[in-house]
């Protein structure tokens, strides 16, 4: 069922295999996904075909999706005086909010050692510049934090083939992943070197009441503080008048 | 029904966040107090982060406490001058109370500290509250008549002014100081900070127990707006969905509360709220001292 509806959406978009001659046509199932009020998590889908069979011996497919970038903090907890506080910390520049890998094979069977460090195909493999404490605990701890939660993620998806020609990757978007813009790279690997890429990219947008709400604070914060100040005070006397009533 | 909330950056139930509301405004109209002492750490416990548990809380009491002051001041149990320089005070404690969190904030160290300061004024207030209470207990059996307060010791100091409502001729100085000290709390734990202000009012100031009540709700409203606004504007920690559903359930059980507190009075009340604080501060001391599941905290830097 999902092979053929694959397939369907394949000769929609007029990806069949050799339909264009390109080594590799990938697409994702949605360019843009709205995080409203109530979203919980949603799953992307990468989906393409290629020219050579895949498999083992032929070609492989390596799918990785990155999130937009920001400053984290790892901070180590001392106990002083009994009591368990914020210790040494580290400042990590320019890590991926979201970062997910998916391959026919794991990356480092794959790819040779420095390729794989190049583009950053792996977990382990993500360039995370540190300022602050210096020991390896804490590149650890952030990677080990960010895969807890689900937010970076190296064994999630499985790349599936189909009729050997057709893959598809599902790339899970937990509840908590941030709005931004996101790209995903498609590699196609032969014999330990890639062979074709396809560069795709998809945004996370917030919409609705809360996507409102936090431009507001955001954008006019002396505006929303008043806002708050207002809507606290008359929520707490509508609520006193109605319930006396009642 | 899950809610996002916008500022928090995460999805709760709102059926438990009106819960949580109906629950603090149920004791705090029970004991009549504020309530912000329990609501802070009981959002920290669901996983709120503290920044935003603290702004958030002291929005709610803002909006807890208008309805009060509206009755107080309809009974004429404000005394404004001495409010508005309580006020005064308080609006100074809040500006700098907001720079402290925002100093402890960068430092990484909010979280710590507002545990902190919960563990050290609730264990204070409420080991005072249990053997305040316990002690009238017992005068109430020996039939002891109670201590006329003492207070002149303020007596010799400038910018003296008249509060005809409290009866007070005395130096602006003491009333500053406790509003500031008070307003300084009320934006590091986002509380209206009730608890403090009305034993400070009687025992400090020597304001008479008529006015003590409406004139510090006055305090709590202007100061709690402030940190509000300050909260907003300079950390961008005020989430007005949390807030709103937190009073949804807060002013309905307020209501019940008041209703119930009728037939519960007196030092027993006032013991069995004691307990409460000794229990939420007890709460908080564990988890400031228990060993942390986890070593590592990972966060978006701030600076």
């Amino acid at each position: 069922m999902v092979r053929r509806l694959l397939f369907a959406l394949l000769l929609l978009a007029g990806l069949a295999p050799g339909a264009r001659g390109d080594a590799l046509v990938a697409r994702l199932s949605s360019e843009r996904i709205a995080v409203t009020t109530a979203f919980t998590g949603e799953s992307l889908l990468v989906f393409g075909s290629t020219e050579e069979p895949i498999g083992p011996g032929g070609d492989e497919i390596l799918v990785v999706a990155r999130g937009p970038t920001a400053p984290f903090v790892v901070r180590r907890k001392v106990q002083v005086l009994g009591m368990w506080f914020n210790g040494p910390s580290a400042r990590f520049e320019e890590v991926p909010a979201f970062y997910a890998i998916a391959g026919s094979r794991a990356a480092w069977r794959l790819l040779p050692e420095d390729v794989r460090q190049e583009r950053g195909l792996g977990l382990d493999a993500i360039p995370l510049v540190s300022m602050g404490a210096r020991s390896p605990a804490f590149r650890a701890a952030l990677i080990a934090l960010k895969r807890e939660a689900g937010l970076w993620q190296e064994e999630a998806g499985e790349v599936e083939i189909a009729g050997a020609r057709l893959f598809s990757a599902r790339i899970p978007l937990p509840s908590t992943v941030p709005a931004g813009a996101y790209s995903v790279e498609v590699y196609l690997v032969r014999s330990r070197r890639i062979v074709a890429t396809e560069f795709l990219g998809f945004e996370v947008a917030r919409t609705g009441t809360a996507a409102r709400i936090e431009a507001l604070a955001r954008g006019w914060p002396a505006l929303y503080g008043l806002l708050c100040v207002v809507l606290a005070a008359l929520a707490g006397w509508l609520g006193s008048v109605v319930f006396r009533r009642g | 029904m899950q809610v996002y909330l916008p500022i928090a950056e995460m999805s709760v139930d709102a059926l438990l966040l009106v819960g949580i509301g109906f629950l603090v405004g149920w004791l705090s109209g029970l004991f009549g107090v504020g309530g912000g002492f329990l609501l802070t750490p009981l959002l920290i416990l669901i996983g709120v982060p503290s920044a935003v548990a603290v702004a958030s809380g002291a929005n709610q009491t803002l909006g807890a406490s208008v309805s009060g002051l509206i009755a107080q001041a309809r009974r004429a149990n404000v005394d404004w001058p001495m409010g508005g320089v309580l006020v005064a005070g308080g609006l100074l404690g809040s500006v700098a109370g907001v720079q402290l969190f925002a100093l402890l904030r960068r430092l990484g160290q909010l979280d710590a500290a507002v545990a902190l300061s919960y563990v050290l004024i609730l264990g204070v207030v409420g080991a005072l509250m249990v053997m305040e209470s316990l002690r009238a207990l017992l005068r109430r059996r020996r039939a002891v008549p109670a201590r006329m307060h003492q207070h002149g010791w303020a007596h010799g100091l400038p910018f003296k002014m008249r509060f005809r409502k409290s009866r007070l001729y005395m130096s602006v100085l003491p009333p500053l100081a406790v509003g500031f000290g008070v307003g300084v709390l009320s934006a590091i734990m986002g509380v209206g900070g009730g608890f403090m202000l009305v034993p400070a009012m009687i025992y400090l100031l020597g304001m008479p127990t008529a006015v003590v009540i409406g004139t510090s709700m006055f305090h709590i409203v202007c100061v709690t707006a402030a940190v509000t606004f300050l909260q907003a504007v300079q950390l961008g920690a005020v989430d007005i969905v949390l807030t709103l559903l937190l009073l949804l359930g807060g002013v309905a059980g307020a209501q019940l509360g008041v209703a119930m507190g009728g037939k519960l009075r007196g030092e027993e009340t006032r013991a069995l709220l004691g307990l409460l604080v000794l229990a939420v501060a007890a709460m908080l001391l564990w988890n400031l001292i228990a060993t942390p599941e986890a070593l590592f905290t990972v966060g978006r830097a701030a600076w």
